[in-house]
């Protein structure tokens, strides 16, 4: 799955381990979010939406295999 | 550092996270260092008092379990609570060392059953070869889980 969770955190100016303490995860899982190595979980996903205050669909959305 | 639209009232504050894990890993090492050290003492106790009937001996042989049963309950506590990834990669190394142990373990009795594993000490891999085989390979299957998504 692809994402746009470096963007909005570059929009924000904030770095992978302020991200990481606002959503209580280590820097590693937000590194491996935004690399897309590992997709979130449901609940992390709605965090991250709740978050930058974006629909879950205009975060994450499917890549071309 | 204070956002609005995080829950904060709700969440710990990471360096209380990360201090809570780092001494619950401490916690887990205490625990298998003490499961080793209790090992060996009932090897040792078992070995050396022969005398002693087969009831005694399987008590003393069991005395591992009380140190490894508390070993089991702190680590369940930390995967409760890693973040999701750490969690998914501390699942990756148990079932590397649970894979691992099998092949290991099915090798070894393969190769002992047809007579080609003479420089094996043991019938098989035996309780601490299982144990430490199983440590070796969680180890290994952890690191390697890492790597994958750092």
């Amino acid at each position: 799955m692809k994402n746009k969770l470096r963007e909005l955190r570059a929009e924000r100016q904030w770095s992978q381990g302020e991200l990481a303490e606002k959503l209580g995860v280590s820097r590693q899982t937000i590194n491996a979010i935004e690399t897309e190595k590992y997709d979130p979980s449901l609940p992390l996903a709605f965090k991250l939406s709740l978050l930058f205050k974006q629909p879950l669909d205009r975060i994450f959305f499917p890549g071309a295999d | 550092m204070s956002d609005s639209n995080s829950s904060e009232g709700n969440e710990r504050h990471p360096d209380c996270t990360a201090f809570k894990l780092a001494m619950r890993s401490f916690e887990l090492n205490a625990w298998l260092a003490a499961s080793g050290a209790v090992y060996v003492i009932a090897l040792y106790l078992v070995r050396h008092h022969p005398y002693w009937g087969p009831g005694w001996k399987s008590a003393v042989s069991l005395m591992p379990m009380l140190p490894g049963l508390l070993f089991l309950r702190t680590g369940l506590r930390l995967l409760k609570e890693m973040d999701e990834l750490q969690r998914r990669i501390q699942l990756d190394g148990l079932l590397f060392a649970a894979m691992g142990t099998v092949i290991v373990g099915t090798i070894i009795n393969v190769f002992n059953a047809h007579g080609l594993a003479g420089w094996w000490p043991a019938q098989g891999l035996q309780v601490g070869g299982t144990y430490m085989t199983m440590f070796i390979l969680w180890s290994i299957g952890v690191t390697i889980s890492r790597f994958r998504y750092c």
